[in-house]
């Protein structure tokens, strides 16, 4: 293994990803740095929930290479060292927030203390101290997004993988949000982050466009724009889906 | 396969149940409620049939016979012509006319006395058989009555029947039933809860958490195996306690022997649980497997009646099913007080069937990432 992989989080090669005769990841070659905030941006049905799920195990790829922190996507010994926040809120709703983030806890084999230590921490970091003791089922649907955070996060992952977080959530929300995820890259955590909203994606280091399982851009927000020579990154997008799109119909 | 993440997700089960009563009253309630049901209603003793008796005898013989008739079984009313009491018959007042003919003493007398009579002595009975448990219970009411008065009469059967029995004594169809309803609550609630319970990991996207995270699918399998193993000991522990002090039930057995059964149980029903929440994308496409679960095991498994009753052609399928096992070996425990070294078999199969459906749910788990 060379040096330059080493540095790497993520790189997938010429990887494929298909259901029957869809193809919704098409020779993919992804590379993200450790300590980068990646930005994959491409709109519904593009293949960035697929790449994900690809990335964290939880599916097959059907071609190419996938390597996680070095090694192979699913690989029993990344595990504990990444995490995953879903694209649906995946929280036990009979449970407590206490209950949902300590089950995280327990199954990255944290000691109870480190459990307690972690919570606190994470319950002020997502401003729901007052709420440790209310079941999911009685919490906004904001502020499950922000549990759910919370249990990706307990286990303090070095690569973290956010399936759409600001999805259905206010602007206040996505703003404070983003403001989190600031704060995780600034703690040194890889973080590979989907969205569809082209606005967010300046929050980002390096961002890539997907478009039908295919990268069409990618590089930081200023470049990717200057490079569709357009202003903004949503104009961007639509320019360079259209040139891509010409090829191929 | 480490202890402390399949831990996690037993804790995980009944940390929920705590917030989540109607589950926990379905768990407690439910099994109560069918024995009770099922119990009562299942008692199996015919009571207060309308019959006719038509009375030509102008001795007292078939008198005799009538009042030896079970007064719980029959209610009784006289008529004098047969043709009369047959046709309350036809129109449904009566179940049953029972016809005693001209001269039935006399006749009767003379057989006894060994002389070779023409006359009638046939009690003829002409009942409505359309029901088949209050046809039998007439038939054997007057056969039984007939039997008493020969005897008050002093002539008794040269033969009698000595009734002494080695397992069951006094025991009545709720007893019977007892371990049959055990084994079938921990069956239909296990897999129905397991069922509900992972298609809800499946949309709800906890599944995928989990799978992202250390946690191995074994691991997941396992943590549900032994949450829903206690709960069917609980389950258990609860029935033999309201079947000892409501239904007066004495259980001869080992109850630990029942939980070994019990537990064996709840793993396959967990597996089965997991094996078809994979083929439901929602809860309600998961409720739709629910008579496919209940009926075979309602009517195959030998909780009602004994599987020796079951068509030999049928026969096969009730050893197919796992409830089978467990309901023969729990009555065997229950009712007979019977050992390891007598149920092994049935522990054994048992066994074989769950380690079979657990390999097979974590197999199939490990293969929808396919």
């Amino acid at each position: 293994m060379t040096n330059s992989q080493n540095q790497l989080a993520v790189e997938t090669r010429q990887l494929v990803k298909r259901f029957g005769d869809f193809t919704a990841v098409d020779h993919l070659n992804l590379r993200i740095k450790r300590g980068e905030m990646y930005g994959l941006l491409g709109p519904n049905g593009s293949g960035k929930t697929t790449t994900i799920k690809m990335l964290c195990g939880l599916l097959k790829t059907t071609s190419g290479e996938a390597l996680v922190l070095g090694k192979r996507a699913g690989d029993p010994s990344i595990l504990p060292r990444i995490g995953y926040m879903p694209q649906e809120t995946a929280l036990y709703l009979d449970l407590t927030v206490h209950d949902n983030i300590r089950l995280f806890g327990e199954i990255y084999g944290m000691g109870k203390a480190d459990i307690e230590r972690g919570e606190a921490n994470l319950l002020r970091f997502i401003d729901l101290e007052k709420w440790r003791n209310s079941t999911i089922a009685n919490l906004s649907s904001g502020m499950r997004h922000r549990v759910s955070l919370a249990c990706s996060l307990l286990h303090n992952p070095e690569l973290l993988f956010l399936d759409e977080p600001t999805v259905g959530i206010d602007p206040e929300l996505r703003a404070s949000f983003w403001d989190y995820f600031q704060a995780l890259r600034a703690r040194g955590v890889t973080v590979l982050i989907t969205t569809h909203y082209m606005d967010e994606a300046h929050h980002c280091s390096t961002i890539g466009l997907l478009r039908e399982g295919q990268l069409i851009a990618e590089g930081t927000p200023s470049e990717v724009t200057e490079s569709a020579g357009v202003q903004s990154l949503e104009d961007a997008f639509l320019a360079l889906a259209r040139r891509g799109g010409g090829d191929e119909v | 396969m480490r202890f402390s993440r399949a831990f996690a997700i037993t804790k995980r089960i009944f940390r929920g149940l705590r917030h989540d009563r109607r589950t926990v009253a379905l768990i407690v309630f439910a099994p109560i409620l069918a024995m009770s049901i099922f119990g009562i209603a299942f008692s199996g003793d015919v009571t207060d049939v309308g019959v006719v008796v038509v009375n030509l005898d102008e001795g007292p013989l078939a008198a005799r016979i009538v009042s030896n008739l079970d007064e719980d079984t029959f209610d009784i009313r006289y008529m004098e012509s047969e043709k009369d009491a047959i046709e309350e018959v036809e129109n449904g007042e009566a179940w049953a006319a029972i016809v005693f003919p001209r001269d039935f003493t006399t006749n009767v007398m003379a057989k006894l006395q060994g002389g070779s009579v023409a006359g009638d002595t046939t009690i003829s009975v002409k009942a409505d058989k359309s029901n088949v448990n209050v046809a039998t219970a007439v038939m054997r009411a007057v056969a039984d009555a007939v039997m008493a008065t020969m005897s008050q009469l002093g002539r008794e059967m040269p033969i009698t029947i000595d009734d002494s029995p080695v397992y069951g004594k006094g025991v009545e169809f709720i007893d019977f039933f007892v371990p049959g309803i055990m084994a079938f609550a921990v069956f239909m609630l296990t897999t129905l809860l397991t069922l509900l319970s992972f298609v809800g990991e499946r949309t709800s996207g906890t599944l995928d958490r989990l799978r992202a995270s250390p946690m191995r699918e074994s691991e997941i399998v396992v943590g549900y195996a032994m949450a829903f193993g206690i709960i069917g000991m609980l389950q258990a522990s609860l029935l033999l306690i309201v079947a000892t002090l409501v239904f007066k039930i004495t259980i001869v057995g080992n109850p630990f022997l029942a939980y070994i059964v019990v537990v064996l149980l709840a793993a396959v029903s967990v597996s089965l649980g997991i094996l078809l929440s994979s083929a439901a994308k929602r809860e309600a496409q998961a409720v739709q497997f629910i008579p496919f679960i209940i009926l075979p095991t309602f009517l195959l498994a030998g909780i009602f009646w004994p599987v020796e009753a079951i068509p030999s052609v049928l026969r096969p399928l009730s050893y197919l099913i796992p409830p089978t096992y467990a309901v023969e070996a729990m009555r065997s425990v229950v009712l007979r007080g019977w050992g390891l070294e007598k149920i092994w078999l049935e522990i054994v199969v048992l066994l074989a069937f769950a380690l079979v459906f657990l390999a097979v749910s974590v197999r199939s788990l490990q293969r929808e990432k396919g």
